[in-house]
């Protein structure tokens, strides 16, 4: 991985302490709420659940959010566009679109592996949390795919996909990290990376392609399982 | 596909052109209805309103007060016949589930003997199922709360019968053997596809999903 792109990895889980040294409440409650979604479940997430998580009073919550679901609406907005960055930026740092998706998927799983809470709140508590975050989801969802999309400049116009092939491949991606989520394991999702290659690159080039995919995604991640745990390329 | 709709104590076999809606009350007082079919019929309008009020609220707000309401039953009816709202909801889960997975198999087996017919057949009942019926069809391809454990298990069964449907409907007998665990990636992909294109609220554009959703299914298995 690029120095720049672990930075930005780092970046989105910069906000690993309770809130910061100048108490800002409202990046605080933001993280706060989505660690609590994630341990608890949004239903059963309260506003003194999160604020045991970052800190500060009732009234300051209210100051800056009308409700739970407004905070978690904030929130997801803030996290999700940090993650999408980050993903575009993995993607962006490799020659060819098979390296990059696969750059990208590597970033989502370290991101899952360090902050599992978060992750299953962006990525499961988002369904249960209704509008505005699921406006903000499918967004983020239409954007992922358009640049997942890329993989149209190596392709003949005449074997073009079908038009819904970026969705359908970046909901494969989500679901798999929402099933991983869901279970309780994040760390089981290392598994699924070859799998997820074949996917992928299936959709766009056939299945000849998504062998070979499979293949170095194989590699990569016997590699990635060898290289000791927080240890930076 | 026919649903059985009980009307005034009368059942009828409707066709399934547009999403039923939770069926009419019963008139109140004596009726002449036997006890076990007014119990069937509450039961019945309790799942519909479920998949209704999950459309309407989400998870995050659902309610049991809301199942009730548009069911048009009495709170104590409601915990007659469910534990809770999840008990409620898996019940609604379950039923439309297994009803989707015949739908399909029935689609499969009407659709001729080709292996790419086959497959179509299936996809086209499945998402004109899910058009006709717009609450079931987010029901059936939202992730539930995971902390429900038994809505969860459902839902991973939903995936797991899917995806050795899909698999048998498109492994090629003659053909290299597909990737063991591939037809979970996929059917996660077409439920994320069939959530998003149901949310847009036109369940036409589900239907117009068939030749796309078939087309990426058959070149990946």
């Amino acid at each position: 991985m690029a120095s720049e792109a672990s930075a930005a990895l780092n970046q989105a889980v910069s906000l690993r302490e309770k809130g910061d040294p100048e108490g800002d409440v409202r990046e605080g409650a933001m993280e706060g709420v989505l660690i609590a979604c994630g341990e608890l479940g949004f239903r059963e997430t309260s506003v003194r659940a999160i604020l045991e998580h970052s800190g500060g009073h009732r009234a300051q919550f209210y100051q800056h959010f009308e409700s739970k679901e407004d905070c978690f609406a904030q929130a997801y907005a803030a996290w999700i566009e940090r993650l999408c960055v980050s993903l575009l930026e993995a993607a962006a740092t490799a020659p060819r679109w098979e390296a990059g998706v696969r750059e990208a998927i590597v970033r989502l799983f370290r991101f899952v592996n360090a902050r599992p809470a978060i992750a299953r709140a962006l990525f499961v508590e988002v369904q249960i949390a209704g509008e505005p975050a699921l406006a903000r989801h499918d967004a983020v969802i239409e954007r992922l795919a358009a640049a997942i999309d890329s993989a149209r400049s190596e392709i003949d116009p005449a074997d073009a996909p079908p038009e819904a092939t970026g969705v359908f491949v970046v909901g494969g991606i989500e679901s798999c990290a929402a099933e991983a989520l869901s279970a309780g394991d994040p760390d089981r999702i290392w598994d699924a990376l070859p799998e997820l290659m074949h996917f992928a690159a299936g959709s766009y080039f056939g299945k000849e392609e998504a062998e070979g995919a499979f293949e170095r995604a194989s590699i990569l991640l016997e590699r990635e399982r060898a290289r000791p745990t927080g240890a930076e390329e | 596909m026919t649903e059985l709709r009980l009307i005034a104590g009368t059942a009828v076999a409707e066709p399934l052109e547009a999403e039923p809606m939770p069926a009419l009350r019963l008139p109140p007082g004596r009726h002449g209805i036997p006890a076990d079919l007014v119990r069937a019929h509450q039961r019945q309008r309790l799942l519909e309103a479920a998949a209704a009020a999950l459309a309407e609220q989400g998870y995050g707000r659902l309610t049991a007060a809301r199942v009730t309401e548009l069911a048009g039953v009495s709170s104590r009816t409601f915990y007659q016949h469910f534990e809770d709202l999840w008990a409620c909801l898996l019940a609604a889960y379950e039923t439309e589930a297994a009803l989707l997975c015949a739908e399909i198999e029935s689609g499969c087996g009407t659709a001729g003997d080709e292996r790419d017919s086959r497959a179509q057949g299936g996809i086209a009942v499945a998402l004109d199922f899910l058009a006709c019926r717009p609450s079931v069809a987010r029901l059936l391809s939202a992730e539930p709360p995971p902390q429900i454990a038994a809505l969860a298990g459902a839902r991973r069964d939903l995936v797991e019968r899917l995806g050795t449907m899909l698999r048998a409907a498109l492994t090629d007998p003659e053909g290299a053997t597909p990737l063991p665990g591939l037809e979970r990636r996929l059917v996660g992909a077409a439920l994320a596809l069939v959530s998003s294109r149901a949310a847009s609220g036109d369940p036409q554009r589900l239907r117009d999903l068939e030749p796309e959703l078939s087309e990426l299914l058959l070149v990946s298995l």
